[in-house]
């Protein structure tokens, strides 16, 4: 594992800029103005927004670390130096971790986070990790942004594989949350029991579900059902004392109220997700089309869009702004590459809840617990 | 840090207790001659911790010290990566 200033980033000695030095340049090595305040938690610490990630950055990512700077949340932009001096609605200035270089989103992950050192990426893992910052968030190279926060933050102890959490909505509840989403392409049956103990403690501090259900997403219910990693990885979760488990789940259950968490490999996780993303879009544009088909359609659209509105919002993937890496020692946001400014203030958000939740804790002592 | 070049001794010394961390067992259980598939069970992925660890953690004592990702296939062993930051560690 990484060293020890790698772990535990809560608590690790905050080192951390006054509030005069807008510029925090470079991290663990820039110490010469840095001010030891051992009453500062993490709770206190701003979220490392990376703002060259994303497939239209930095415009949009600065938009929404400014609409959250100014709803009076505490940010670090990490970027290029340029971009130092960025005001505030208040007449302040967004402070800076200074970083030259971008991981793009065709660059190899592992190869990316290991030679760009000074990366947008690697400094705002960096800062969570170094006590600089609270939480990161990005919506660049989601490889390289998992790659970056295990190798920055590192793995909670016990953690096989760190997961990609992302709520899946269902219209009129509390969302369902799917991991992993992508992370591991492969993986093994005990691997999947952590990202059910880790999807239940998300899942508890995202949505307030008291006792998370957690499903195994397989094709039937019965539990027989599934491949080799399917029955193996069912015995496994059946076994465990401390998740609630209802058994196998089927794809028509992701966006229903039948689950609370669903279990699945990253491979297949992904391609749930990306169906449904897809799903959804082509519904909503034959819905559309459906309605301006005929003039006098037009009347009846608008006396229903009162009602089709917040449904609308509640399946957009700006609602949630973004996936959770669980599993890594720290918070870490994976914010769509098309994020809107709406989606950067939804992500900090999350990010922010969860640092005051103390979720990456929780996570522990649940690993631990279980001792899977 | 401590200068100067790095013995092959504490070079193996400094990759078994890395591995030790990332792998959670115990740093005794670790000898030179063990496979890291079939023996420790280490994946890709724990060997890009590996080598990302030891870059960090030997670069500070031996400016410009790197793994190159091509190199990595031919690391079957423990003894294969002593070796190999042995030689690129002088």
């Amino acid at each position: 594992m990484l060293p020890p200033a790698a772990s535990a980033p809560a608590a690790a000695m905050p080192r951390f800029r006054t509030r005069c030095a807008r510029h925090v340049a470079g991290t663990k090595t820039a110490s010469s103005s840095t001010l030891a305040e051992p009453k500062l938690t993490a709770k206190m610490l701003p979220v490392a927004v990376d703002v060259m990630g994303g497939d239209d950055a930095p415009g949009p990512i600065l938009a929404g670390a400014h609409e959250a700077a100014a709803a009076g949340v505490p940010i670090v932009l990490v970027g290029p130096s340029d971009l130092a001096g960025q005001e505030t609605t208040d007449g302040g200035e967004l402070p800076l971790i200074e970083a030259s270089e971008v991981i793009g989103m065709h660059d190899d992950p592992a190869q990316g986070v290991r030679r760009k050192k000074d990366s947008t990426l690697v400094r705002a893992a960096e800062a969570v990790r170094d006590g600089q910052a609270s939480a990161m968030i990005s919506a660049g190279n989601t490889g390289a942004t998992m790659a970056a926060a295990l190798l920055r933050m590192g793995r909670i102890k016990g953690v096989k594989r760190p997961a990609i959490a992302t709520p899946i909505p269902v219209p009129g509840s509390t969302p369902t949350v799917l991991l992993d989403a992508g992370a591991n392409a492969e993986v093994q049956p005990e691997w999947l029991v952590q990202f059910g103990l880790m999807g239940a403690v998300y899942a508890r501090h995202r949505f307030a579900i008291e006792k998370p259900r957690v499903g195994l997403l397989s094709i039937g219910e019965e539990p027989g059902k599934g491949d080799t990693l399917r029955k193996e990885a069912y015995e496994l979760l059946a076994a465990s004392p401390n998740l609630n488990f209802i058994g196998n789940v089927e794809g028509r259950d992701v966006m229903s109220t039948n689950v609370d968490v669903c279990v699945t490999d990253g491979f297949t996780g992904n391609v749930v997700l990306k169906t449904l993303e897809g799903a959804m879009k082509t519904v909503i544009t034959a819905l559309m089309e459906a309605f301006a088909a005929e003039d006098h359609y037009k009347p009846h659209a608008e006396a229903l869009m009162p009602s089709l509105l917040p449904l609308y919002e509640s399946l957009s993937p700006d609602t949630y702004g973004g996936a959770t890496l669980l599993g890594v020692d720290g918070v870490c946001i994976i914010a769509h590459g098309s994020s809107s400014p709406t989606a950067i203030v939804n992500g900090i958000g999350v990010a922010r809840a969860m640092v005051d939740q103390e979720m990456v804790a929780e996570i522990r002592d649940a690993i631990d617990a279980a001792a899977v | 840090m401590e200068q100067g070049p790095i013995g092959r001794d504490e070079i193996f010394e400094i990759v078994r207790d890395r591995l030790a961390d990332i792998l959670e067992i115990e740093p005794s259980t670790i000898s030179e001659g063990q496979s890291f598939v079939d023996d420790l069970d280490a994946d890709s992925l724990a060997l890009i911790e590996l080598v990302d660890g030891l870059e960090e953690e030997l670069s500070e004592r031996t400016i410009g010290f790197r793994i190159d990702d091509e190199d990595l296939e031919d690391l079957k062993t423990v003894r294969d990566a002593v070796d190999y930051v042995h030689d690129r560690a002088k």
